[in-house]
């Protein structure tokens, strides 16, 4: 009710304001770090772009989730394969801009490869060297593995907790399947030592400026997409399925595709946010795959309010914000506020942030309308609530 | 070559020998200590294989030390009274070791040692010797190791030994592998074609691993006429090393599927009864883990004479341990999230964190040792299978549990009111049953039967603050695979997905395998999302 | 002896029946062309239990059916067979004469034209009530046109047609949670007629409204079956009484007594089941 209500109207003023907080963001801090002299006052050093431009990644991430599980009503436990995915294709063309640079100074084969005495170069390495051709399988590698999982799913109906549960397994197996030497990813080290891209060195201020502005404006985008998704009437459909999914079915939709297009979508763009995280970070190994990492994504949108479009951003950014500084001085206390957090959320703010704020803000705007409604009050939850047919 | 090989050969008689020798359990040693003596005079070698075959007649297995250290070079005569040591050391100072009892008796200088020297033909009595004294020993444990030393170390030139031994043996279990030794040391002698067949013949039938490199080291020495015969003997004792192999393949599924049995049952009342998505399930287990830990501990450092008795009492602790906290969980948590599984999912996980956290801060982020108690240490031998004692008690065990715990939920009054209040919460508030206490109570009991299997994982995991993450996943896909809601369904997924994952292995390797495994129940769910046994009906539609 | 010519007379006994099951079928075939609805020996058990027993059912275009039954007599079950929620275990059913529904899904059969009103009201309760209508509303189910859809003035002036005729007007902007019981059965109702089908299922849609409602309920309805197929089922007699159509009674999965609502209200074995246990 909130968000159909919000898209419609209210929320599209906050929505641009959101759109040029990220892009001014996206062109101040950068601008910042290498326009002003170290000494200024107002310099921003390059550690902080280097994190914020990983929180913005997160972001995205996050927002990707919200997609599925605050409008369509699936909770994702695997997200992060996607995020993943994305991030090992960029982390493939990267590896091939080394070129002859390597330790062993292989001209095409990468390292990792080199130690394991392979001769050649394995097929699904071929066409990495070129950019457009990574960033096209940025996209469509995890969304391939979405539609595939997501058509096996939804179709045999699949649904809330059985759904979470493999799609936790699905990462489990991917990540037991990237630590394998023989897999050609590097195994256990993943990649990393990258040198270039698109010709500029991964480390130079500039490339790194240019990263970040990447990363706000493609958070920006997904802001964008998102919203217009959700104003649509797909968008209502979203919610719909998520609410009532065996309704849909009586008045002629098909529930299985309204989500499947959304995992798909949201896949895609997870896998932009890991490709975008992985130039800024340096590596990709298989540790992003495990089943906590995606479960992290959750509360990051639990925390900012799932169904909502600025909320996982909030959330996201919030969180890794207090993972960073917690870390900085206690960081065997960061387990126990992660567990906290996840407990205190689902308890006390099943919302999340943003999502109590709209409630407050349209209590007050109620109050001040004079059109007090009683009924407002027991307003089911934006959240998903697996609903019985009948 | 030869020669090394019976050195060898010899040596590993002795050293059998030796180790079953109960040490301080002989008998009077003065025949032999008086027939030792007699290796020091000095008289030539004829003399001394005269000497040799004195110490033989004693019949005292003890005495195959002092020969094998004779056909060494270690045996020496003290000058000053003759009497015979074996020697060790280099250098000046040289240790004296009591060619009876093997103990060293003090340490002397080398002017004073005079070396008994050994020829060839000396070597050969005494590998002779050895073998008729190992042979010939009067336990027919003694005598069946010596005669497996034997089979393994295969010599021609034993043979007349075998065939005196024969003469002699009376026990049917020495006799069969004696003339398996012998069929052995045929196959590299150069006897004659049929002998050799007759051999061949005599091994295919011992059958297993030895007979198999028996057989196949034969092959490589034998002649075109030989070849046949060994080949299509060899191909049979590869047949029946893989109904054995296969064998082991159930054997390690039943154990593996044991292990997911335990780890999954808890889950099965906690999700598969009460519907509630607990992820901290594996840390009820990890905490029963270190339960046991902190059980044996206080044993070991308290009363180490009852250390064995340690696991009997952390049973249940741990189950006291994990319920509570599962209660705890219950109370505080769970139970207001009723009816939001999504929820539920994600605050368990957080709990699932602080209570990994937790353990990581008291106890640190190593692996604890827990070490197993003697009646799960070691393994047995059945037929070619090879089974450890642990895993054997855990199969046994994760059988009694799941009986139990049937029993429990079908002929108790505790399960009779979890079952109705699962089945219609509101029929059953009407009917007097106290609801929330029963929630309670099943979720302490799923709980509780997870920190039981901790003590048991204990024994074959790594105890870390990780030990349950490891489980959750698996957990879940056997409670999911063989339906929910139905205990004997868990008790089939996790044998079949056990045994599904031991028979992958061979072809595709661990990991890979079990990377299968989890697409396999991927796409079962898929096709049958309530599992193999599942419950029908409206309510479950819900 | 008496084996023999029980053998021998088997064969021309199956024979004699196939013969005029042949003829039988034709006759079927042709007054199945004449139905919106058709069932025929249709059965269903869930885990041995069987909620529908051989039932049969034909329901005439443009044709008003009230069906009435005590509890557990497979009403909403047959609903479900009908739109491919339940499938059938044997037996025929079919759509407009032609289409065999046992061989299409939920969504197949609700764009073929059968839509359903749920017992217990079941509208998008995130929505408002304006937006539940415009996701029932006709048109493309497609996902690309769900993206790509705007709405435009016919659409416009269907839903405020149809917020008209179920009085909801002035809820428009409501959240369909906040509705009243009596105001989402309504709003299925609206859902239903957005949809545009040819067949209406209703299932008990005066439960919880009071009496006033109830009557505007059944004139509701009457409108509606004026150029709709239409099957209510109901409990309230005096309701059912209002619409002034045939009845069906169902009892244990079949049908025990069809007619005028005196007539199977008069028939003593529906008393019996009504009264008589
Ligand atoms: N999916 C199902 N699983 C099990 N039993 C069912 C199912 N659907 C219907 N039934 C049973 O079939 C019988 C008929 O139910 P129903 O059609 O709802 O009756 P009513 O005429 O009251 O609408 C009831 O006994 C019901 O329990
Ligand atoms: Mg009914």
């Amino acid at each position: 009710m909130i968000v159909g209500h919000l898209l419609r109207r209210g929320l599209n003023r906050w929505i641009v304001l959101s759109l040029a907080v990220i892009l001014a963001i996206g062109i101040a801090v950068p601008a910042l770090n290498l326009l002003l002299p170290v000494t200024h006052p107002l310099h921003v050093p390059t550690y902080i772009v280097a994190l914020f431009g990983k929180y913005l990644c997160y972001a995205l991430l996050a927002l990707s989730l919200d997609l599925v599980w605050g409008y369509v009503g699936i909770l994702s436990l695997g997200h992060g394969a996607f995020f993943a995915l994305g991030g090992y294709a960029m982390g493939m063309y990267l590896m091939r801009q080394i070129g002859p640079r390597g330790v062993y100074g292989d001209p095409v084969l990468p390292d990792f490869m080199v130690f394991l005495n392979w001769q050649e170069l394995p097929w699904f390495w071929y066409g990495f060297d070129r950019f457009w051709f990574a960033a096209l399988m940025v996209m469509v590698v995890p969304g391939l593995l979405a539609f595939i999982f997501g058509w096996f799913a939804f179709r045999s109906r699949v649904t809330g907790v059985y759904l979470s549960i493999i799609t936790q397994a699905m990462t489990y197996a991917l990540m037991l399947a990237f630590f394998r030497n023989n897999m050609g990813f590097g195994g256990n080290n993943g990649l990393t030592d990258f040198k270039d891209i698109l010709g500029y060195s991964v480390q130079a201020g500039e490339t790194r400026a240019a990263l970040f502005f990447a990363s706000a404006a493609a958070l920006a985008l997904g802001v964008l997409f998102v919203s217009a998704l959700g104003a649509s009437r797909y968008g209502k459909l979203m919610i719909a399925v998520r609410d009532a999914e065996a309704r849909t079915r009586f008045i002629g939709y098909r529930p299985e595709y309204v989500k499947l297009f959304a995992f798909v979508a949201a896949a895609v763009m997870a896998g932009i946010a890991g490709a975008l995280y992985v130039p800024q970070v340096g590596i990709i190994n298989p540790g992003e795959f495990a089943p906590a990492n995606s479960i992290e994504i959750v509360v990051w949108t639990a925390v900012g309010g799932r169904g909502t479009i600025i909320g996982p951003i909030i959330g996201a950014i919030l969180v890794n914000a207090g993972k960073s500084w917690l870390t900085g001085f206690a960081p065997e206390f960061w387990l126990f506020a992660l567990g906290g957090l996840f407990v205190a959320v689902t308890l006390f703010l099943p919302k999340g942030i943003v999502g109590t704020a709209i409630d407050g803000w349209d209590g007050l705007r109620r109050m001040r309308d004079g059109k007090r409604r009683e009924r407002g009050e027991d307003a089911p939850l934006t959240g998903p609530q697996p609903e019985a047919a009948e | 070559m030869v020669f090394i090989r019976t050195i060898i050969a010899i040596f590993l008689l002795v050293f059998t020998a030796l180790l079953a020798l109960p040490a301080g359990a002989q008998e009077d040693d003065s025949a032999l200590r008086q027939a030792i003596s007699g290796l020091g005079a000095e008289k030539g070698y004829s003399k001394l294989r005269q000497a040799i075959d004195v110490v033989v007649e004693t019949g005292d297995p003890r005495g195959a030390r002092v020969l094998d250290a004779l056909a060494e070079g270690d045996v020496y005569r003290r000058e000053g009274d003759g009497a015979v040591f074996i020697v060790s050391g280099r250098g000046k100072e040289r240790n004296l070791i009591d060619p009876v009892t093997s103990e060293q008796v003090g340490t002397i200088a080398k002017s004073e040692l005079k070396k008994v020297r050994v020829n060839n033909s000396v070597r050969r009595t005494v590998r002779d010797a050895i073998g008729a004294l190992t042979l010939g020993a009067k336990d027919p444990d003694i005598r069946l190791s010596a005669v497996r030393t034997m089979i393994d170390n295969p010599d021609p030139d034993s043979l007349d030994v075998i065939a005196t031994a024969l003469e002699r043996e009376g026990d049917d279990d020495v006799r069969t592998a004696l003339e398996q030794a012998r069929a052995a040391a045929i196959l590299l002698s150069d006897a004659a074609v049929p002998d050799k067949v007759a051999a061949i013949e005599t091994i295919r039938e011992m059958g297993g691993q030895e007979a198999l490199s028996l057989l196949v080291r034969a092959r490589n020495a034998a002649g075109a006429e030989m070849r046949d015969a060994t080949e299509a003997a060899i191909a049979s004792v590869q047949k029946r090393l893989q109904y054995w192999s296969l064998g082991q393949n159930v054997w390690y599924g039943l154990s593996l599927g044991s292990v997911l049995l335990l780890a999954a049952i808890g889950l099965a009342i906690t999700f598969g009864v009460m519907g509630v998505i607990n992820m901290a399930h594996g840390e009820m287990v990890m905490l029963g883990a270190y339960t046991t830990f902190m059980v044996q501990e206080i044993m070991r450092t308290s009363f180490p004479g009852m250390l064995d008795w340690s696991l009997p009492i952390a049973l249940p602790l741990a189950f006291l341990v994990a319920g509570s906290v599962g209660f705890a969980m219950e109370r505080g948590v769970i139970r207001l999230l009723y009816g939001r599984p999504l929820e539920t999912l994600l605050a368990t996980w957080g709990i699932s964190l602080i209570l990994q956290q937790t353990v990581r801060t008291i106890f640190g982020p190593t692996n604890r040792e827990v070490s197993n108690p003697s009646y799960m240490s070691g393994a047995f031998q059945l037929g070619e299978l090879s089974i450890t004692w642990n895993r054997l008690w855990i199969v046994v065990f994760a059988l009694v549990v799941f009986a139990v715990l049937l029993y429990a939920m079908n002929r108790t009054s505790l399960g009779l009111k979890m079952r109705a209040v699962t089945q219609n919460r509101r029929m059953a508030a009407a009917m007097g049953i106290r609801t929330p206490w029963v929630d309670a109570l099943t979720f302490a009991l799923g709980s509780g039967i997870a920190g039981i299997a901790g003590v048991a994982l204990s024994q074959i995991d790594n105890v870390s603050p990780n030990l349950g993450q490891g489980y959750i996943i698996d957990s879940f896909m056997v409670v999911v695979f063989g339906g929910v809601g139905n205990l004997w369904g868990t008790l089939i997924g996790a044998f079949s997905l056990g045994i599904a994952n031991k028979f992958l292995e061979p072809f595709a390797g661990a990991v890979l395998g079990k990377i299968l495994v989890l697409v396999f129940i991927i796409l079962f769910i898929q096709k049958r999302p309530r599992g193999l046994f599942a419950l029908k009906g409206r309510a479950v539609e819900a | 002896m008496n084996d023999m010519a029980m053998i021998e007379e088997r064969p021309l006994a199956a024979k004699a029946p196939q013969h005029a099951a042949l003829t039988e079928r034709e006759v079927q075939e042709s007054r199945r062309k004449e139905t919106i609805l058709y069932l025929d020996g249709v059965s269903v058990s869930f885990d041995g239990f069987r909620a529908i027993n051989n039932l049969s059912f034909l329901l005439g275009k443009g044709e008003m059916r009230a069906i009435i039954g005590p509890n557990g007599a497979g009403k909403t079950t047959m609903m479900d067979i009908v739109t491919g929620k339940t499938r059938p275990d044997e037996g025929e059913v079919f759509f407009n004469g032609t289409v065999d529904l046992t061989k299409h899904d939920e969504p197949a059969i609700a764009t073929m034209g059968i839509g359903r009103k749920f017992q217990k009201p079941t509208v998008f309760e995130g929505h408002t009530v304006e937006d539940n209508l415009a996701l029932a509303l006709a048109g493309s189910r497609s996902i690309l046109a769900a993206i790509f859809h705007r709405r435009d003035a016919e659409e416009e002036a269907r839903i405020a047609e149809i917020l008209d005729t179920i009085r909801l007007t002035h809820l428009r902007d409501a959240s369909a949670a906040n509705l009243s019981h009596g105001q989402k059965q309504w709003l299925e109702i609206g859902m239903l007629l957005a949809q545009d089908p040819k067949v209406l299922l209703v299932d008990e849609p005066v439960a919880g409204m009071t009496d006033a409602e109830t009557e505007e309920t059944a004139r509701l309805l009457r409108d509606i079956a004026r150029d709709h197929s239409v099957v209510v089922v109901e409990h309230d007699m005096g309701f059912v009484r209002d619409l002034g159509v045939k009845v069906t009674c169902l009892h244990e999965g079949s049908v025990l007594s069809e007619g005028s609502i005196d007539n199977v209200s008069s028939d003593p074995k529906v008393v019996e089941v009504y009264l008589g246990r």
